[in-house]
C-alpha cells in the first residue's frame, strides 16, 4: 500500500505494508538510521522518533498509521536551535557515550524543552524516562538537559 | 525479535464504518493505541487476520462534561488526560494514574479504552475508574448498551465484549464536595514500571462520618476488584487512622494474588501490599477529603 506523510518538514510517498513498523520503513527502507533497532518491544526508547511533535516508539506504530501526519528523527533537526543547544550540552557534559541512546533521547529532551523551556530536574527525569542508557548512568544526560534548557534561557 | 505476522490494516473514520468493518471481517480486531496488541501479536500471543484501527476515529476523541458526568472517549490518550484541564480539577486520582502508565513515549499513543480492554490485572486506570463507579458505552450495528466498568473485565486479558461491539465511551459522577480519592502503585521501579499491585480510594466524608468508601485493587486477583467488604467496614463510621488502618489490614486476607510460577511477585507479598497501598490510597484520600491535599 502507498502512503503519503511529512517527514523532517518534507513530504514523503512510499510503499509500505499494513504489517511494517514505522521503525523498519524509517530505517530501512528510508536510511534514516538515527532511528535505532534496539527492543523492538517499547521498552528501549532507541527508536523514538516525534509523531506531530509528540515522542513515541516507531517500533510500536505501524508504518500506514502515519498517512498525513508529521514525523520528526533527529537527522530533520540539525540545524534547529533547541537540538543545537541540546547536542552541545550532551557533548560538553558527557551524557555520550556508545551513543545508541543519543538520538533517541535528544528526541524526548527535545519534546520536552519545546513544551517547557524551563523544566524542573524531576520533569526532566520524567521525559527521558522511556530512553534507556546502558553507559551513562543518566546523571550526565539529565545534567546536559538542564545545561541546554539554561542555556537557551541565557542566549 | 519475532516480526509482525502478516494481517490487513482497515482506517475507518467513523463509528458506523468501524463497526461495520467488525461486522463483515473475519477474525478482525480493534486496533487503538497498539502499544499492547503490537506486543501481543509479535509474540503470538493473540492472532488477527484484520485489524481495525481506531485512530482515525476522532469522535470517540473527547474528554467532556454533560449531567453532572465526566465523559471521555475510548481512543482518548493517556497523554489528553494529563493535559486536561477538567481530570485535573475533579478527578486528580485519574492523573495520578494515568502519570504513571508506561514512559511518555507509551502514554503518547496508549488510550484509556485500550488500558481497559486489555483487560490486564494490573491495568493502572481500572482503580481509579472502578472507585469513581464508571459506567461504559458498549456500541454494536444493533445498538449501544450501558454496563459498569466491572463487567468488562472476564478474566486475566480478558474482556467481556462480544464480536461486533466496540467500547465508546467511559464516563464516572463528578464527585462530590467533601470527598477525596487516590490512587497508589508499587513497581519494580519508581517509574515507567509495570504494576506489582495497584490499589485506588474514594472517601466522602460529612462531620467526620465517612458517608461513603469504595475501594478497588489491581493486580491481585484475576480482574482488578472493587473490595465491598472492606467498605461496609468504613460506611457510615466515624473515620479515624485506626478504623483506616483496620480495614487496609483486612485487604491481607480478602485477595487472591494469583498462583502462576510467572506471576510478577509473590502471593504473600502480594497480599501484604495490598494492605499497605490500601492504606495509603486511602489515607490521601481522606486528607484529599478535607480538603488538605491536592
Amino acid at each position: 500500500m502507498r502512503i503519503t506523510f511529512k517527514l523532517n518538514g518534507r513530504k514523503v510517498e512510499c510503499e509500505t505494508k499494513p504489517n511494517q513498523t514505522l521503525l523498519n520503513l524509517l530505517r530501512v527502507d528510508l536510511g534514516l538510521t538515527s532511528v535505532k533497532k534496539g527492543c523492538e518491544q517499547g521498552e528501549c526508547g532507541a527508536c523514538t522518533i516525534l509523531l506531530d511533535g509528540l515522542p513515541v516508539n516507531s517500533c510500536l506504530v505501524l508504518a500506514p498509521q502515519v498517512e498525513v501526519r508529521r514525523i520528526t528523527t533527529s537527522e530533520g533537526l540539525a540545524d534547529d536551535q533547541v537540538m543545537e543547544a541540546l547536542r552541545r550540552a550532551f557533548m560538553e557534559d558527557g551524557a555520550i557515550q556508545c551513543g545508541f541512546c543519543t538520538p533517541g533521547t535528544l528526541l524526548s529532551a527535545y519534546a520536552l524543552l519545546k513544551e517547557n523551556p524551563k523544566p524542573t530536574e524531576e520533569e526532566v527525569k520524567t521525559a527521558i524516562v522511556g530512553n534507556i542508557c546502558r553507559c551513562t548512568g543518566y546523571v550526565k544526560i539529565i545534567e546536559a538537559v538542564l545545561d541546554a534548557a539554561e542555556r537557551m534561557q541565557a542566549e | 525479535m519475532r516480526l509482525l505476522p502478516s494481517f490487513s490494516l482497515h482506517r475507518p473514520r467513523t463509528l458506523r464504518e468501524a463497526l461495520e468493518l467488525l461486522r463483515d471481517l473475519d477474525e478482525a480486531k480493534p486496533f487503538a493505541g497498539g502499544t499492547d496488541l503490537l506486543l501481543d501479536l509479535r509474540e503470538g500471543v493473540c492472532q488477527a487476520k484484520h485489524l481495525v484501527d481506531l485512530g482515525r476515529v476522532e469522535e470517540l476523541r473527547y474528554i467532556r462534561e454533560a449531567d453532572g458526568k465526566i465523559r471521555i472517549g475510548a481512543i482518548t490518550t493517556y497523554t489528553q488526560l494529563l493535559r486536561s484541564e477538567l481530570i485535573a480539577a475533579n478527578v486528580p486520582v485519574l492523573r495520578e494514574a494515568a502519570a504513571c502508565v508506561g514512559s511518555v513515549q507509551t502514554r503518547n499513543m496508549g488510550t484509556i479504552g485500550g488500558n481497559l480492554c486489555n483487560a490486564s490485572p494490573g491495568a493502572d486506570t481500572a482503580p481509579p475508574l472502578l472507585i469513581l463507579d464508571a459506567e461504559l458505552t458498549i456500541a454494536s450495528l444493533e445498538g449501544s448498551r450501558s454496563i459498569p466498568l466491572s463487567g468488562l473485565f472476564a478474566g486475566p486479558k480478558m474482556n467481556s465484549l462480544r464480536p461486533g461491539e466496540l467500547l465508546t465511551e467511559i464516563r464516572f459522577p463528578i464527585p462530590p464536595a467533601g470527598s477525596g480519592a487516590s490512587f497508589h502503585k508499587l513497581g519494580r521501579r519508581r517509574g515507567y514500571t509495570l504494576s506489582l499491585i495497584n490499589a485506588a480510594a474514594f472517601l466522602e466524608v460529612g462531620s467526620d462520618v465517612c458517608r461513603e468508601a469504595r475501594v478497588a485493587i489491581g493486580a491481585c486477583a484475576p480482574t482488578p476488584i472493587r473490595m465491598s467488604t472492606l467498605e461496609g467496614m468504613l460506611r457510615g463510621k466515624r473515620l479515624c487512622r485506626r478504623l483506616i488502618e483496620e480495614a487496609a489490614s483486612a485487604c491481607h486476607g480478602l485477595v487472591k494474588p494469583s498462583t502462576r510460577a510467572h506471576a510478577r511477585a509473590s502471593v504473600d507479598y502480594r497480599r501484604a501490599m495490598s494492605s499497605v497501598l490500601t492504606r495509603r490510597a486511602l489515607m490521601d484520600a481522606w486528607e484529599r477529603a478535607r480538603g488538605n491535599l491536592r
